[in-house]
């Protein structure tokens, strides 16, 4: 038998009908094919952008940056209301932060622009000035001592200009926003600007007094001071710690946990108790 | 997983990221250390770092606009040029936030429990938004869509019976 040779109308209809869709669907393929790669553009488009805006920031803000960490705005009120409320009411004198009487005395040798004590200075520090410093119980002494900052004559000028705030019992300020403020070591970012910025942002500091302190040589003689006891202890990394009861022997404080509390703590409640 | 769904999702990340912004903007500007799991506070030391500002405004502020604008951008009727704006809102959220995730790393070697937290929902929301995005538009609704193609489907057969 052979197949009918006319057509079929009934199947003619359904050839027609199935042609039609894959017609449609080729279509609505090629169409969705086309949107595919419209967005793909698209997505392309917006991550090129996304990465141009990513390149502006970071060479905007590793150009003005330069290493300076003065901080300025909203971000300037907020670290001088972090330090105040750590050190606002507590009593100073000179270079030393708590109550006279306190039976115990930590002298802390520092270096303004030394990274690690600024770590230590943000880390356990506050901790012993709440625990033990506003209670009465320890008084904290700061010394310098010369790491990190490359010129003499820079590390001299720095730590002069935190003692003179001292004249002022404000001496406490300058160091605590010195560390939180600090630039990128060896960026030469300490400057005379810098200085003053930052003693503009010590609550209450007559800012004239501050300047003619800063030319007493009494300071420039507290840094060489400072020097010979750290010599004498044979201190050669900052931050160095001696501790005792007041008024006696000292005894160094070998290798602390900056960022912890804990061996502060230890040795303090053996001097209390 | 259905575009209604997906959208529900970023909104539900979007909501937490505006949270943590929140907190880390009344943080900058109250002065008060920001709560940290670590007990040296690394928190502190990143928000109060150099890089927690930009030409002058805080990032966590920034953060905040941000998630408010992608928030918004899911929350108008949506359309194609819609999903458009809230993938590209979220590609530049994530691409800020990679920068500052790298900043961390690379410069200050301290972590903000917040601010990665933040980078996380950023990176979530940026997977779903492309993928949201490069699906195109969605049919009215998974079963909607079957039931329409079901009578063409099967139209041949009830023409040939």
């Amino acid at each position: 038998m052979t197949p009918p040779s006319g057509p079929d109308p009934d199947l003619t209809r359904k050839e027609r009908r199935e042609q039609a869709r894959s017609e449609r669907k080729a279509m609505e393929a090629a169409a969705a094919q086309s949107a595919q790669r419209k967005r793909l553009i698209q997505l392309g488009g917006v991550i090129g952008v996304v990465v141009v805006i990513i390149i502006v920031i970071v060479v905007a803000s590793s150009g003005g940056s330069s290493g300076g960490g003065l901080a300025t705005g909203s971000k300037k009120n907020s670290t001088v209301a972090t330090v105040t409320s750590l050190i606002h009411g507590i009593p100073q004198s000179g270079n030393v932060l708590g109550y006279p009487n306190a039976p115990v005395t930590l002298q802390y040798f520092g270096d303004l622009e030394c990274p690690i004590c600024r770590e230590f200075t943000l880390g356990a520090l506050p901790k012993v000035i709440q625990k033990y410093v506003r209670t009465g119980k320890v008084k904290i002494e700061y010394n310098s001592l010369e790491t990190a900052t490359d010129e003499q004559e820079t590390f001299r000028t720095q730590q002069v200009a935190a003692y003179a705030a001292g004249k002022q019992n404000l001496a406490w300020y300058f160091i605590e926003l010195f560390y939180h403020e600090q630039g990128q070591e060896k960026s030469g970012y300490v400057t005379e600007n810098y200085l003053q910025g930052l003693a503009q942002q010590v609550p209450g500091l007559n800012l004239p007094n501050w300047s003619a302190a800063r030319n007493d040589p009494a300071y420039a003689e507290q840094v060489t001071h400072d020097a010979q006891i750290a010599n004498a202890e044979g201190f050669t990394g900052t931050p160095s710690f001696l501790i005792g009861k007041s008024g006696q022997h000292m005894e160094k404080l070998e290798n602390p946990n900056l960022e912890e509390p804990s061996s502060f703590e230890a040795t303090i409640n053996k001097l209390l108790s | 997983m259905s575009d209604r769904a997906l959208r529900i999702t970023m909104i539900v990340l979007a909501v937490i990221g505006l949270g943590v912004a929140s907190y880390l903007t009344y943080v900058h500007y109250s002065g008060i250390p920001p709560l940290c799991s670590t007990t040296h506070n690394t928190c502190l030391k990143v928000q109060t770092s150099i890089y927690s500002e930009l030409a002058g405004v805080p990032v966590a502020l920034i953060g905040l606009i941000g998630y408010l604008t992608i928030l918004t951008s899911l929350l108008v009727p949506q359309r194609e040029e819609t999903r458009f704006a809230s993938m590209a809102f979220v590609l530049v959220g994530f691409g800020f936030s990679a920068y500052l995730t790298s900043r961390e790393a690379l410069s200050l070697h301290e972590y903000c429990e917040w601010c990665l937290s933040s980078a996380a929902i950023m990176t979530v929301l940026a997977c779903l938004s492309v993928w949201r995005f490069l699906r195109g538009d969605a049919p009215p609704s998974g079963d909607a869509a079957a039931a329409a193609a079901e009578p063409d489907a099967g139209a041949p057969l009830v023409a040939g019976s």
